[in-house]
């Protein structure tokens, strides 16, 4: 059933139909956009050919690189906290201890909830006078943060709601794959050492490094987008300093109808985005060929 | 012997309280901020704005939030998370639809132009930055009078959650052994016919799990539902990240609105837990 067939195209045209209408089209117009002066609302322009003009724009924005210093502390930063505590977590649960399932489950809980509403969770949780982290930090004696008020302090909230979400994304993929190691091999190496952080680091590291790998980069795709947690917690500020390059898109296209510009700016994140893309499907390209 | 044997034991067992202790500590950690959300939503605004760690103690549980959220601006509330409803319902059926019938093309026949090419097609969506199409969303559905419309929203989210049916369904029919349907062949029925009679009855509880993850994607997509929508369509999470009143924020109002948007697709994953590993890592990884 595997030979080449016509009937099989019959089975994917209309999604490949439905991608072309919904996901190259706009993609195309927008790289179109990016080479215009369109804008809407009171200096609306239809928009004229500019040529690479929007693009050289982007290196004089002081913005811009306000913005990319914010976007690479989230990026870097979820990525290592995610996979390192991810990756703890996975490892307690890779014992076999009775009654563990239920917990997994709970545990996966915060990546089904609305980003939009975990930024207003978080907004409550780091309130500076009533909230229960800085009541915490107190409580063990130290200074009360002033999460919303002061730029860094501010970063790592985003950043802390972030993990916390995408922190159990890493536990189940990690888990996944530390469960597909053969116990043979843990055995076999007990006769040489029982040290358990030995055995992590000789057999477990090196066998669950490719799911790392591809964490990462699914990681970083995700995160270039974020923009629902700081919208609602922090409102992208204090002043600037947690704006992210995708909310800065948003605020240029979509609050002050500059079309042309953010297109531009959005380009760039697109090439970006495909350089990761293309280095994922290239790593696990076999396993979508028909056997 | 023995004692080696009682010792080791005893070791054991001090670890295993060790890892207990680890994994209630980091579970607690995962349903804090839902408690806390949970309490709070139960609590006055006097007594919200009341520093404590833990949040039930020292306070009479009210029902005020609620009964606000639920009659006083229960129209408003209960119109957005129909709209809510209604459009991740519709994106969910087109995804499916659309994404099984590819799944099982992309798992049972060969393409000339190579199934992996023709999986990075259907998956690019996910790994491209939305707000680089936010803009020619707005124009195209302005443009096709499809603006603040729910079948605008329904488009829109279809082709964001289309990539997880695709993939859910394409791996669990490769996984499928295939002499049922072969015999069917057989037998003289044609290759759709083979689909919707063999091989879809069996996909049931695959097709389930990507229903449930493609309906939660699209109950909480935020961005695009802020952009394409004003009021008539405008989705519920699009309704709570407004929350400031004249007076500041009232955390028991914030609270009860968050648990409603969250509730839904909290409820709904516990029922796809075999499927997450696989579902959201693009099938890079099986688990």
């Amino acid at each position: 059933m595997t030979i080449k067939n016509r009937a099989g195209l019959w089975f994917v045209i209309p999604g490949i139909i439905w991608v072309l209408c919904f996901t190259l089209f706009p993609l195309l117009y927008s790289l179109a956009l990016s080479f215009t002066d369109k804008r809407m609302g009171r200096r609306n322009r239809p928009g004229e050919w500019i040529g690479v003009q929007n693009y050289s724009d982007i290196f004089a924005d002081n913005r811009v690189s306000e913005v990319l210093e914010m976007t690479l502390f989230v990026i870097i930063g979820g990525v290592l906290v995610t996979i390192v505590l991810g990756t703890f977590i996975a490892w307690l649960f890779n014992h076999d201890i009775p009654g563990l399932r239920a917990f997994r489950a709970i545990l996966t809980l915060p990546i089904f909830a609305a980003p939009i509403a975990l930024g207003q969770l978080g907004m409550i949780l780091f309130n500076e006078q009533s909230g229960p982290v800085n009541h915490l930090i107190t409580g063990l004696g130290g200074e009360p943060v002033y999460w919303l008020t002061e730029p860094w302090a501010a970063r790592f909230a985003v950043l802390i709601v972030d993990a916390w979400q995408w922190t159990p994304f890493v536990f189940i993929i990690v888990l996944a794959a530390m469960q597909s190691i053969p116990d043979e091999l843990y055995e076999a190496a007990r006769l040489d050492t029982a040290n358990a952080w030995t055995l992590f680091r000789r057999i477990t590291l090196p066998l669950i490094a490719p799911a790392l790998g591809t964490i990462t980069m699914l990681r970083m795709v995700e995160t270039f987008k974020i923009l629902d947690i700081p919208y609602t917690l922090t409102g992208g500020g204090p002043g600037v300093s947690t704006q992210t390059y995708s909310y800065y898109i948003y605020l240029t296209g979509l609050r002050n109808f500059d079309m042309g510009y953010a297109s531009a700016l959005a380009y760039l994140l697109v090439i970006v985005a495909i350089i990761i893309t293309s280095i994922f499907f290239w790593r696990v390209r076999a396993r979508y060929e028909v056997q | 012997m023995s004692t080696q044997v009682s010792r080791r034991n005893a070791q054991q067992r001090v670890g295993h309280t060790l890892m207990w202790i680890a994994i209630l500590l980091v579970t607690l950690i995962a349903l804090y901020p839902f408690l806390w959300a949970i309490i709070t939503s139960f609590k006055p605004q006097r007594d919200a704005l009341e520093s404590s760690l833990i949040p039930w103690v020292q306070f009479d549980p009210i029902m005020d939030n609620w009964k606000a959220e639920l009659q006083t601006g229960g129209q408003e509330n209960f119109n957005a998370l129909k709209n809510s409803g209604i459009i991740a319902l519709g994106a969910t059926a087109v995804a499916l639809t659309l994404g099984t019938s590819a799944g099982y093309g992309l798992a049972r026949f060969r393409f000339r132009i190579g199934n992996r090419n023709l999986v990075s097609w259907f998956l690019s969506q996910r790994f491209l930055p939305p707000v680089a199409t936010l803009i020619p969303f707005f124009l195209m559905l302005q443009r096709l009078d499809l603006f603040d419309t729910r079948l605008g929203m329904i488009i829109v989210n279809a082709t964001f959650v289309m990539p997880f049916a695709v993939l859910i369904t394409r791996d669990f029919f490769a996984d499928l052994p295939k002499d049922l349907e072969e015999a069917a062949l057989v037998d003289g029925a044609s290759h759709r016919q083979v689909f919707l009679r063999v091989a879809l009855p069996i996909a049931g509880p695959a097709i389930v799990a990507a229903g449930i993850i493609c309906f939660t994607f699209a109950w909480n997509e935020f961005l695009f539902a802020s952009v394409l929508t004003v009021r008539d369509a405008q989705p519920f999470t699009v309704k709570i990240s407004s929350t400031g009143t004249v007076r500041g924020i009232h955390f028991g109002y914030v609270s009860t609105r968050l648990l409603m948007a969250v509730l839904p697709p909290l409820i709904l994953s516990l029922f796809v837990q075999r499927y997450i590993v696989r579902g959201l890592t693009m099938g890079a990884v099986k688990g």
